[in-house]
């Protein structure tokens, strides 16, 4: 099971990259692809979320020895949310025509790349996998081949590949002072590391992690690339490749190095609200739709990076939901920016409301697990950020909407029906969270028990 | 052997992080390569131990780390394909603006923005 999700997307992107991807039909086999790996994550989700963890230990060598790959509700949760996005945004590229040969494939590399990364226990091939989805995700901001779209790639690439290679220089540090790649040997054997040399490690990680999120200090590559890219490909980097940075806070600050998170969860809450504030203010003043939408990325970031630093059960639950659902919000959002139809206004607004936190869309409980956190660390100046924080993401989606809606920039003909049908149908899935959060409020908490248990 | 390392890991990194602030594109790769070549040299180092190699190792003798290598190799080729994509981005950037220069690629960038902000007035 655990081999198969990987594997479809992974053969499937071998195979497509060697026929021309701009036929109909080869597209199409590339949706049909990424859906059975969509399918094959829900079905493990599931059976991890129901009867634990399931690991596959690679040349079947002893655990320990051989790489590992290990299911977790932490990882599917990440794994399941990612295939979804590409999933979306892929099928609305090949509706509204492929223009590029490699585009479909470019896409399932991308998604092998991020299951996998979710889906291991070791921190080298955590790397590999990380950079197979970063040279896709390269290679995709410059799809359409306009000169704009390709500086922004080059700076993208060009700073993406800095922080890589400050993450591979921590992974050598923390091989040199573990003597070990397996996560959990490294959590366990950190702890009696010389604190400076855990330090060192957990910034230098801390920074990478950061370049990929969009963090205030090291959000500067964002919005050109998010601006210039088309709509499919600036959903895929924001909903499912910035997931990379939330997860890599997650696993390696919280399941890693939790002593060292501790000691730093000032500065993180310190940076998470530098970015609210600043993505909120840039996001209100700026005129068009993307680059409205890339600003809130950055502020939107900082939230994940706040219910980090506040921490404990309450904390991390937070953050992976809050990390869930604006991905969700950020593929539905980038997806109708360019589909005219009131439907795809109606989805628009959906979205908004979810960014915002209104009911009865999903980021309603994005919002009240962060109220939980700010009350749980029990600080008032917290939870009134977060309010001051989803008030002002309320004035800049509506000015948005007024704009393009109202004031009839995007009126008119109305795009195809299918075209429609892409953006609805996410905003259909973020009501529908929004009625019925069990689900994912359930994988919030057993991912935040998990890394409980493994920093104690 | 630890110092020696260490040196070269910091000249190499900061060559790069020199280059890397020039305002030309091909500067840019070059230093981006010298520091995925001191990221390289790092993790050769991180487990630096003398001995054989451990292909077909007798009793009682010391070999060296072969993990260290195996990651280094991998890292070598990742850092070989990233910089093909990175000098065909460049090739291509250059094939559309007819310049390499980051100062005037910004400068056009201005140009658009300052469009749109006409568009917008106008509406």
């Amino acid at each position: 099971m655990l081999v198969a999700s990987l594997g479809v997307s992974w053969i499937a992107a071998v195979v497509l990259a060697l026929v021309d991807g701009r036929r109909r039909a080869v597209a199409w086999a590339a949706v049909a692809a990424l859906g059975a790996a969509f399918v094959l994550l829900a079905v493990l989700t599931g059976l991890v979320a129901e009867g634990g963890d399931r690991e596959q230990v690679a040349g079947g060598w002893p655990a320990g020895v051989g790489i590992t790959l290990r299911a977790d509700p932490l990882g599917t949760i990440f794994a399941l949310t990612s295939s979804g996005v590409l999933l979306a945004a892929l099928a609305y590229e090949v509706i509204a025509g492929v223009r590029s040969r490699m585009f479909p494939a470019l896409v399932l590399f991308l998604a092998t790349g991020l299951t996998g990364l979710f889906l291991t226990a070791d921190v080298f091939s955590f790397y590999v996998f990380f950079e197979l989805s970063m040279i896709a995700a390269y290679v995709l901001s410059t799809y359409g081949d306009e000169p704009r779209q390709l500086a922004a790639g080059f700076i993208f690439a060009v700073v993406n590949l800095l922080g890589s290679f400050l993450f591979l220089l921590g992974i050598a540090a923390i091989y040199h002072v573990t003597g070990t790649l397996g996560m959990d040997a490294v959590a366990e054997r950190i702890a009696n590391v010389e604190p400076s040399a855990a330090i060192l490690i957990a910034v230098v990680i801390f920074v990478a992690f950061g370049v990929k999120l969009g963090l205030f200090p090291f959000h500067f590559w964002l919005p050109t690339v998010y601006t210039s890219a088309t709509p499919g490909v600036a959903a895929m980097l924001s909903g499912a490749v910035a997931n990379i940075g939330s997860y890599g806070i997650l696993r390696f600050g919280a399941g890693i190095l939790p002593n060292e998170l501790e000691l730093g969860a000032v500065v993180l809450i310190i940076l998470g609200t530098a970015s609210i504030v600043y993505g909120a203010l840039q996001a209100t003043s700026r005129r068009t739709a993307r680059e409205v939408l890339a600003y809130s990325a950055i502020g939107q970031a900082g939230y994940v990076l706040i219910a980090v630093g506040v921490g404990g059960a309450v904390g991390y639950a937070a953050a992976v939901v809050y990390a869930v659902v604006n991905s969700l919000n950020k593929t539905l959002l980038f997806l109708s920016v360019e589909v005219r139809g009131w439907l795809v206004g109606a989805a628009f607004a959906v979205g908004a409301f979810s960014v915002a936190g209104v009911p009865p869309a999903a980021g309603f409980f994005g919002k009240v697990e962060l109220f939980r956190a700010g009350i749980d660390a029990d600080s008032a100046a917290l939870v009134l950020l977060i309010f001051l924080g989803g008030a002002l993401s309320f004035v800049y989606m509506f000015q948005i909407y007024q704009r393009d809606f109202w004031r009839g920039a995007r009126s008119g003909e109305a795009s195809p029906a299918a075209l429609r049908a892409v953006p609805v149908a996410i905003a259909v899935l973020v009501v529908g969270l929004g009625l019925w959060p069990e689900p994912l409020l359930a994988a919030g908490r057993q991912a935040a028990d998990l890394l409980l248990e493994a920093s104690r | 052997m630890t110092l020696i390392f260490s040196v070269a890991i910091g000249v190499l990194f900061g060559s790069g992080a020199f280059l890397l602030l020039k305002p030309d594109l091909f500067r840019i790769v070059v230093g981006l390569v010298l520091i995925a070549n001191a990221a390289n040299l790092a993790l050769m180092a991180s487990g630096l131990g003398r001995g054989r190699a451990p292909i077909h190792p007798l009793e009682g003798e010391r070999v060296s780390d072969p993990l260290v290598q195996a990651m280094t190799i991998t890292a070598l080729v990742i850092g070989l394909a990233v910089t093909a994509l990175l000098l065909s981005l460049a090739y291509r950037v250059y094939a559309s603006s007819r310049t390499v220069d980051l100062d005037e690629l910004s400068h056009a960038e201005a140009r658009h923005e300052a469009e749109l902000e006409r568009e917008d007035l106008s509406f």
